[in-house]
């Protein structure tokens, strides 16, 4: 036998161990990413899904809308949930970042509450699982509604029209956090888009779009690379990315999600939010940095401004001539505006309605 | 006469037909990209086009979440040219309406960080290949063939090692040939053979590969090879290759960014056959092994929707191998240059100009070559998994040196594919 047959007979003989011992280390098939969703086609926004312990009904969404807009739950009663995610701003706030309490400016912008029903993971960093969790952060954080939870719960616990709406939609005598939570989260679950321009074209109504709305779309889903991962119903993917945004002015670095997962490969990502409305809230990214749409589309035809050792591989320099940059703008400026009422009409509850 | 009016009202429709549809299959069915998502126009590849590619057809920056064949509709996809040409060469003018080709691709992911490509070119009889006719068998207009089988094991180390296993164009190339707007123009050093030698540069190679790239914009990728293309091996030495790149600024040279590299093999050839040794999977036992090699370098430079490729490659096969003369080794250059621009909405209008040459050492100067061609193609719309263009290509080729043989090609095609 010849000294590379030999070598042949060694690697099978020693293969089997090496696979062995890799088959350890391999999870199961289940457990693999590759069966959560990946891509999906940008299409009209299904059904929302509601999880088994927060069952929607008319009267906790009633109560869920009223402490929404209610500014008694911030310390010094001068912010409510609405203050930053305003509907008449697109579900957000005129930015670039957001105002709480005594002026105190945050660091990030505000995300929209709208369509935020459709997302994995809430706020920018991915921090609270669900609409629930999320609910209760800004509550207690001292640069948005600066109260504690325990404050807040027994200011509400003293408002008799509460007390007496709560007891009839939770059946219960004593208000509680998650009761809070949830009512808002089941509010915020009916906040979703079912009818824009977008909607009804890919249902059939070829005049729902403008013909340079039309070349937009083209745009977006492709030479643009946008449903890279503004993708499915409400475009976006849920994930995040770093896009190479350049730093504050202060120079402070946000560390984005990383600052939850302690994965280097976060560093500076950011979770991607939907363009649904996006039209409606200026200005864009995670810092409000981009004042316009059309500066958005500038950014990323440049393939994002910095270029760090997280910069996603999806950033590329898109090469957009004139026409397709202003065709872009043309699809998220009116197309993906949403036009139905529980998103798009929205006005506080009159102070008449308002729980006393 | 009569031919070319029903051929320009032919022409003419095709461009009544309205800009929109709707469409269907392999990587944009999938996902319901347009092509242009990772072309920069079809078949050229973009910047994010590339990326996937290297990513193992799994969209890069994305990691987990992508469907696997078994959960998406089947990843088939056909392609298809069809057209007429117009030949003026030494021996008289002809014309005639043919198929250029035709192919049928799979690929997908198998699973997380496993996926696979297939490329199969069925045999076409009719028309035939020559003016012999189909009639013999022996005489088809396209060879049946497996272009491309392989598997991709991506992110082994992410991004840094990624394998693939099979038969597949080799990362040596520095621009495709196999995903180029030029239908009708091959890469001519790329096509060139020496004399009597079976290794070709532009052949689909069978062995194993492992590429990655770094966050500087290094990207490597180094093979073992048979280096004979789909005929069996008849040596027991394989062939190496490397090639290197760097990209500088934000892309990937492909569309955005300027690229150079270099690209290297080095390969053995039996400089005998003795023909009585044939394993059960074809190989013929050959002796006297002797060296030869390919490298050269290139550059990729792009400005707008402009991109300008450069390439220039030396080759040496050993003289073991020079069929003219055993005394010296058979050497050679040659090269390319190519401009491409992208124009329209969402680049529906490309057009290429490519100079190539080849330089063969002064005793085989009847197979130096220079070509010229000039292209423009038209696509039809924008849509997602079905590409319709019209394609026109004219070709200038020379070849020999002292008894110069001028050839002019004229085409207009259609090359669709969904």
């Amino acid at each position: 036998m010849t000294r590379s047959m030999w070598l042949v007979v060694c690697i099978f003989l020693i293969l089997p161990v090496l696979l062995l011992a890799q088959e350890q280390a391999i999870p199961p098939l289940t457990a693999l990413n590759i069966h959560i969703p990946g891509p999906q086609k940008i299409a009209p926004l299904p059904p929302v899904v509601v999880p088994p312990d927060n069952p929607q009904t008319a009267l906790k969404i009633q109560l869920g809308k009223q402490l929404y807009f209610d500014t008694r739950l911030s310390q010094d009663n001068t912010i409510s949930c609405a203050s930053c995610h305003n509907p008449a701003l697109g579900w957000s706030d005129e930015g670039p970042t957001s105002l709480g309490i005594n002026g105190q400016r945050g660091g990030r912008r505000a995300p929209p509450v709208s369509n935020a029903a459709y997302l994995p993971l809430q706020f920018w960093d991915g921090r609270a699982p669900s609409l629930e969790e999320q609910a209760k952060g800004p509550i207690a954080n001292p640069v948005e509604m600066g109260n504690t939870h325990e404050v807040m719960i027994r200011t509400v616990d003293h408002i008799p029209g509460y007390v007496e709406e709560f007891k009839t939609v939770f059946g219960t005598d004593h208000i509680t956090l998650d009761q809070i939570a949830q009512a808002i989260a089941a509010y915020e679950r009916t906040v979703v888009t079912t009818d824009s321009p977008f909607d009804r074209y890919v249902r059939g109504d070829d005049g729902a779009l403008t013909p340079l709305e039309k070349e937009g779309l083209a745009v977006f889903n492709g030479k643009g690379h946008c449903t890279a991962c503004h993708w499915g119903g409400n475009f976006s993917d849920g994930r995040f990315h770093n896009l190479g945004v350049k730093p504050s002015a202060s120079g402070k670095e946000d560390l984005g999600r990383y600052e939850i997962s302690k994965n280097e490969q976060d560093k500076g990502a950011f979770k991607t939010p939907t363009v649904r409305d996006a039209a409606r809230r200026p200005p864009y990214l995670h810092d409000g940095s981009e004042k316009s749409l059309e500066s958005l589309v500038e950014f990323y035809n440049r393939g994002g401004d910095v270029r760090s050792a997280t910069l996603d591989p999806l950033l590329v320099p898109l090469g957009l001539t004139q026409h397709e940059k202003k065709a872009l703008v043309a699809f998220m400026a009116r197309a993906m505006n949403s036009t139905n009422p529980e998103v798009a009409a929205v006005k506080p509850p009159a102070a008449a309605e308002m729980p006393k | 006469m009569l031919r070319i009016k029903w051929f320009l009202i032919l022409l003419a429709s095709l461009f009544l037909i309205p800009g929109e549809g709707s469409a269907i299959p392999a990587f944009a069915k999938k996902y319901g990209f347009n092509c242009n998502m990772c072309h920069t126009a079809f078949a050229k590849l973009n910047d994010f086009g590339q990326r996937y590619r290297d990513n193992g057809y799994q969209i890069p920056g994305q990691a987990g979440g992508e469907k696997s064949i078994f959960e998406t509709p089947p990843p088939i996809a056909l392609r298809a040219m069809t057209g007429v040409t117009l030949y003026d060469g030494p021996d008289g003018t002809t014309s005639g309406f043919n198929i250029f080709g035709f192919d049928l691709l799979a690929a997908g992911v198998l699973h997380k960080d496993i996926s696979f490509l297939l490329i199969y070119t069925p045999r076409i009889d009719e028309p035939a290949g020559s003016w012999q006719g189909p009639e013999n068998s022996a005489n088809p207009g396209q060879m049946g063939a497996l272009e491309a089988v392989n598997l991709v094991f991506s992110n082994v180390i992410q991004d840094v090692l990624n394998l693939r296993v099979g038969k597949f164009e080799p990362g040596y190339h520095p621009f495709s040939s196999k995903r180029k707007y030029q239908l009708f123009t091959p890469y001519e050093v790329y096509a060139f053979t020496a004399p009597f030698q079976s290794y070709n540069f532009d052949d689909n190679q069978i062995g194993v590969e492992a590429s990655g790239h770094f966050r500087s914009g290094l990207k490597y990728s180094l093979g073992l090879l048979n280096g004979t293309g789909a005929n069996p091996d008849n040596n027991t030495a394989k062939d190496l290759y490397g090639a290197l790149s760097q990209t500088f600024g934000k892309g990937d040279g492909q569309s955005a960014g300027q690229r150079i590299g270099l690209f290297g093999y080095y390969g053995w050839q039996p400089a005998k056959i003795t023909g009585n040794l044939i394993a059960p999977t074809g190989e013929t036992a050959g002796s006297d092994n002797a060296a030869f090699y390919r490298f050269g370098v290139d550059a990729s430079l792009n400005w707008q929707t402009l991109n300008l490729q450069a390439l220039y490659m030396l080759g040496q096969d050993d003289k073991k191998l020079n069929a003219l003369d055993h005394t010296q080794a058979f050497k050679y250059s040659g090269g390319l240059v190519q401009l491409d621009w992208a124009g329209l909405a969402n680049n529906r209008l490309v057009a290429s100009a490519l100079y190539n040459w080849v330089k063969p050492p002064d005793y085989n100067l009847i197979n130096k070559v220079n070509t010229i061609a000039l292209l423009t193609r038209y696509y039809l719309g924008d849509w997602s998994a079905v590409n319709v263009s019209l394609h026109a290509e004219f070709q200038h080729r020379q070849t020999g040196e002292l008894r110069k043989v001028k050839e002019n090609l004229g085409a207009l095609a259609l090359d669709f594919a969904f």
